[in-house]
């Protein structure tokens, strides 16, 4: 019965025959070789994780960092849900510490991003290839078909609305060639974001500004500090919420990496950011 | 002024009617003759929708006005099984089209014209063999050697009626009494010297056509019948060593129109699949009409191309090969001014420090100078087409504001760093600018506000009241 069964499966015509002679043979070690196979088969989902560095930030993310290859959405409220600049510099500090080498593609209805402006992020322009689009759909559009083509190593798209069709079919697009996905929520002037949309994406982030160091402490000059955001990660699947005060890179600091300011207890975390309308 | 007629149809030719008739002279053979104006303009322009649609036959094809068209099916004719079976196919088709025709086909224009037009020629297809054009002429009226009508009158008062006895008198004599042109119409008839022809479009190089047994329209169609004309185009190309940049894509429609498509692309490539993709994702835009008869493929730019050799440096350009796609992919779909990678360029104005360079150059002529990151000198993430106006307030003129309103919403200023000042660039102003010194230059300050969230202002202006601008914003 089971040399029949083996019979069978040589039969199918395998690239690595099962080993031939009865003795070496076990039901586990044919199984292990099958599922090994399996696992080449499947699209390529471990790509790997970022680490932040900083074990409040990656305790809270699947894998213990963010998972390259998958798409992730961040998003900003108030002020900046119009003008994206903070999720944008965050996104910056993200992409130069995930993806430090490769083309990226930014794709947006409007050119407003300022390349020098990510120079202070660690981030080289230099690799940055900007596509302007029409609107919120064919972004959305363009994305995929740079995400599928795998011909950047990541690619960030600005639209406001993201259905779940859009956001799961980007999600399908990364798996398939490895490229990392973000979709920065953004909302022209006069819309409002939609919160409670359905999430495909793997980890969702809620960035705020948030009142710089020296700006507090240092009274006679009163110079802005380096930038600090209220990170919130509202989504993370396998993961758990988070949120955290993050000092951006920038000045001086050549180490080009965010650093965990002040861990926000669950309450200020459930605090509305959304501070202006 | 008296109204000719300019051409008759069969039934009113029976009655005795002729081209150059008076009108009235006609109005009494014919009392119930109906007319219609002769539109010179339309008939030459739906001459030239016909000689486009020829083309399905032969890339030389062009309108012979006042009504004939110049096929140089030279090569093209076993294409559509020999000479007799071409005229066949052209015969059905203009038929299909109820437009009257009469084809010849010879080895030199000026043969075939008078062919074409002979009036003791049997049925509407002529054809004779190679260098039977003296003996096929020799019978026909001197007027169908194309010459103007005060020598055919003098031939005939001269008893030179055909051809035949036209090419024995000696050539001194004719063209003594009659100018050059007789000679030369024969020379040209008999193949003796050569005719140029004005063709509509220059012959391309680098092209491919389908003509198709029956007319198509949809799109399937369509993009199936580009994947065949890439395949043979990049098949040519290939063969040549070259690569093609630009490639237009035209369909022949039964009308006559000549939809087209273009695309660009940033490398010269021949694969076939991706200049078929490519052009497929236009189709869409093609309007068939009732049908296309045909269709081209025109590389109007090609580039030597090496064959890719398996060495090293093919892994680097293999890597480059899906980058170059997916730009050619969107280039094509959004334009090429819609995608492009920033380069620095050296000069202070904010606005002009940031360029567009191509995405992907085919043939980089320096190498793209790079990024400098300047701590003293901090740049907005996001910055403005145009400065948006604030109300700003500010202690004294030279601080930065404690205050100001921007899109409705008023932000109060914790921390300001600046001023950096940047002065327009006196050598791109135009000269008739009446603006005074002072107010070209601009005086940015770097400010946060009490949430955090921070903004590049700018003062215009030192003297009088100075105005303040939002120019980017920080993240």
């Amino acid at each position: 019965m089971r040399d029949e069964c083996k019979e069978q499966i040589e039969n199918l015509s395998f690239v690595h025959p099962l080993p031939s002679s009865p003795h070496d043979v076990t039901p586990d070690a044919s199984l292990e070789a099958l599922r090994a196979r399996l696992a080449g088969l499947q699209p390529a989902r471990a790509r790997g994780v970022w680490r932040f560095g900083d074990e409040r930030v990656d305790g809270c993310l699947p894998g213990g960092g963010v998972p390259r290859g998958v798409l992730h959405e961040v998003s900003a409220g108030g002020i900046e849900a119009e003008s994206g600049a903070v999720a944008a510099a965050f996104l910056a500090c993200v992409l130069s510490g995930m993806a430090p080498a490769g083309d990226v593609f930014w794709i947006a209805p409007t050119a407003d991003l300022y390349p020098p402006g990510l120079l202070p992020y660690g981030f080289d322009p230099g690799r940055l290839v900007q596509v302007l689009t029409r609107n919120d759909s064919e972004t959305l559009a363009v994305l995929e078909a740079v995400l599928r083509s795998g011909a950047a190593v990541a690619a960030v798209g600005e639209a406001g609305r993201l259905g779940r069709v859009a956001a799961h079919r980007l999600h399908l697009a990364c798996l398939r060639r490895g490229s990392t996905g973000f979709v920065l929520r953004r909302w022209p002037h006069g819309r409002q974001g939609d919160g409670e949309a359905p999430i495909a994406a793997v980890t969702r982030w809620d960035i705020a500004a948030a009142p710089s160091a020296a700006a507090v402490f240092a009274e006679a000059g009163r110079e802005p500090g380096l930038a600090r955001w209220r990170v919130r990660l509202t989504h993370a699947r396998g993961g758990v919420e988070g949120s955290w005060i993050m000092q951006a890179p920038g000045g001086a600091d050549a180490s080009h990496s965010l650093r965990v300011v002040a861990e926000l207890a669950p309450a200020a975390a459930a605090q509305p950011v959304r501070s202006v309308r | 002024m008296v109204r000719r007629l300019a051409a008759v149809c069969p039934h009113a030719a029976a009655a005795g009617l002729a081209p150059d008739q008076p009108l009235a002279e006609a109005r009494a053979i014919c009392p119930g003759l109906a007319v219609i104006d002769a539109d010179p303009a339309a008939d030459r322009a739906a001459l030239e929708g016909l000689a486009g649609w020829a083309e399905r036959y032969t890339p030389l094809a062009a309108p012979d006005t006042p009504d004939g068209l110049v096929l140089d099916i030279t090569g093209c004719e076993h294409l559509f099984g020999g000479e007799a079976g071409l005229a066949g196919d052209l015969a059905r088709r203009l038929e299909r089209f109820a437009l009257p025709y009469r084809i010849a086909i010879a080895g030199t224009q000026g043969a075939a014209w008078a062919l074409a037009r002979s009036p003791t020629s049997r049925g509407p297809i002529t054809r004779i063999p190679p260098h039977g054009e003296a003996e096929a002429l020799s019978v026909l009226p001197v007027a169908l050697l194309r010459l103007d009508s005060r020598s055919v009158a003098g031939m005939r008062r001269l008893g030179l009626r055909s051809i035949g006895e036209l090419a024995r008198q000696p050539r001194g004599a004719v063209t003594a009494r009659f100018g050059a042109l007789p000679t030369r119409r024969l020379d040209q008839a008999f193949g003796r010297i050569e005719e140029p022809v004005t063709w509509t479009r220059p012959p391309q190089p680098w092209e491919a056509r389908l003509a198709f047994v029956e007319p198509i329209g949809t799109p399937d169609d369509l993009g199936r019948a580009l994947d065949h004309l890439a395949a043979d185009l990049c098949c040519r190309l290939e063969a040549a060593e070259r690569g093609a940049t630009q490639v237009e894509a035209v369909f022949i429609r039964l009308d006559g129109m000549r939809p087209a498509i273009s695309i660009a692309t940033a490398l010269p490539g021949r694969d076939p699949m991706h200049l078929a993709r490519l052009l497929r994702d236009k189709v869409p835009s093609v309007d068939p009409g009732f049908g296309i008869d045909a269709a081209v493929l025109i590389a109007h730019a090609t580039e030597p191309l090496r064959a890719p050799q398996s060495s090293l440096g093919a892994i680097a350009a293999e890597a480059a090969m899906p980058l170059a796609a997916t730009l050619d992919t969107l280039a094509n779909r959004l334009g090429a001014d819609h995608l492009w990678r920033p380069a620095p360029f050296d000069s202070h104005v904010p606005e002009r420090a940031s360029i567009r360079a191509p995405a992907l150059a085919s043939r980089p002529v320096m190498p793209a100078p790079s990024w400098e990151y300047d701590p003293s000198a901090e740049r907005p993430i996001r910055l403005f087409r145009r400065p948006e106006p604030i109300e700003a307030t500010a202690p004294v003129p030279d601080e930065p504001p404690i205050m100001f309103r921007w899109r409705g919403a008023l932000h109060r200023v914790r921390a300001a760093s600046g001023p950096e000042r940047i002065a327009a660039e006196w050598w791109r102003r135009t000269p008739d600018e009446s603006q005074s010194e002072v107010n070209r230059v601009r005086d940015y300050y770097r400010v946060e506000d009490n949430a955090g969230a921070r903004f590049w202002l700018f003062r215009l202006g030192l003297d009088g009241t100075p105005r303040w601008f939002l120019h980017g914003l920080f993240g």
